[in-house]
């Protein structure tokens, strides 16, 4: 056997890939061949080294979140493919045919036509590359991000230590007006939390809202206009909502 | 698609959501890309679920990593207008290891740090069977799956790249 043929077949022999017979030939080198030893030892060195050092990057659970939300909307824009425009159509109809309250039926129509906007919103947002413009764990990178970017400062909470790590934001368009996009992730789910000033801003909506499997809580503080959403289960929506307020409330 | 279908996938793909991050990290360098073109890999793979005939769990890793390295290459040529062979990023490896003893450490850590760089520089081509022999143990076979190329390009590409990785690792611990 020849030094180039050995090292040919050398990876092969030590990833057990050679064929016995040509493994039992290479063997038979090896013992003869104080050199080709010398290589061999070096390569497998090499392939220990390698399993040793080098980084497996386990899948932050923030990807696996997303993985699976978009997943799911997947399927369900398959098997409702036409919900958003048909709920629009709905609420439109509702508007025209309510004519004995038509003002609070359209306002009504209004507000569930601001729903579905975020959840749209939200629903794309999980959609690959749409998630975040800004990628930070740190309020304080997100925060200043918005500047220039919206006429308000929206406040950027870090609830990592509460099991709601924040995980970046985004612009979004709503209802005629920029407004600010904070993603934060709870185990393998993701939420939005889409705010802006509550004057100059669209405004009402119910308190809570379930539609196609995903939660919406909306309410306002004297500053802003609230809305959340996620497929998180309700009661743990409602205390991240929560911890939110609080911080709304403690904050100068 | 019937949720049934999804409980398969998630069961049968979502399980190597890991080995899909890790070679997409070493194909991309970059979080933040790796993350996207994970995303995207899964949504495809989930919407051509029906033609992948698998039954295991190996063939399931095998599948999501193929799309997983398409998606790269594309995504590197849609986002950043070349081939995924951009300059090292020196942030990325400047990472401090705190061992037990100090002079072993300072030994692994170089031979650590180069050989990390040394896989980074790597052409993707080579890269890729790196990762996905020493680090997802994948048989030959597999790895010309992912890759899309015969079996003996794998052995000849592995080859090549560890006759390199040796190199840097003779050059650093002066030992050969």
């Amino acid at each position: 056997m020849t030094h180039p043929a050995f090292e040919a077949q050398l990876d092969a022999y030590l990833d057990g890939e050679l064929a016995t017979p040509d493994a039992a030939e290479l063997e038979q080198h090896l013992r003869a061949c104080p050199d080709c030893a010398r290589l061999e030892q070096r390569r497998r060195a090499v392939s220990a080294a390698v399993r040793e050092h080098v980084l497996r990057f386990p899948a932050p659970d923030t990807l696996r979140a997303r993985v699976r939300s978009a997943v799911r909307a997947d399927v369900k824009r398959r098997v409702q493919p036409r919900s958003y425009w048909s709920a629009l159509a709905v609420a439109a109809s509702l508007a025209v045919v309510a004519v004995g309250g038509w003002q609070a039926g359209l306002r009504h129509a209004a507000s569930d036509a601001l729903a579905d906007q975020l959840l749209g919103s939200h629903v794309r947002s999980l959609m690959p590359g749409h998630l975040i413009d800004v990628q930070s764990s740190d309020q304080h990178t997100v925060k200043p991000w918005f500047n220039g970017k919206l006429d308000f400062s929206p406040p950027v909470y870090d609830f990592a230590g509460r099991g709601f790590p924040l995980v970046g934001g985004r612009l979004e368009y709503v209802g005629g007006r920029p407004v600010a996009a904070l993603v934060y992730g709870r185990r393998q789910h993701l939420i939005n939390v889409f705010l802006w000033p509550t004057e100059g801003g669209p405004t009402g909506g119910r308190p809570a809202t379930t539609r196609q499997g995903y939660h919406l809580l909306h309410w306002t503080t004297p500053a802003y206009s609230y809305w959340v959403a996620s497929d998180l289960g309700l009661p743990e929506l409602r205390d991240f909502a929560a911890l939110l307020q609080r911080g709304d409330s403690v904050a100068p | 698609m019937e949720s049934s279908e999804l409980e398969r996938f998630e069961a049968v793909v979502l399980p190597h959501l890991d080995a899909a991050y890790t070679l997409a990290r070493y194909l991309t360098r970059s979080d933040h890309d790796a993350q996207d073109v994970v995303q995207d890999a899964s949504l495809r793979a989930f919407r051509h679920f029906g033609t992948f005939r698998g039954a295991g769990s190996a063939e399931g890793r095998a599948w999501l990593l193929a799309i997983v390295r398409n998606t790269a290459y594309t995504w590197q040529r849609r986002h950043h207008g070349d081939t995924l062979t951009t300059a090292f990023d020196e942030e990325r490896h400047s990472e401090a290891a705190a061992d037990e003893h100090p002079e072993a450490a300072l030994v692994a850590q170089g031979e650590r740090a180069a050989l990390r760089r040394a896989i980074d520089e790597l052409p993707p081509e080579f890269r890729e069977v790196i990762v996905l022999r020493e680090l997802e143990e994948l048989s030959y076979k597999e790895i010309a799956e992912v890759a899309g190329v015969p079996v003996g390009t794998v052995m000849s590409r592995l080859s090549r790249a560890r006759r390199r990785l040796e190199e840097v690792l003779c050059a650093t611990t002066e030992d050969c």
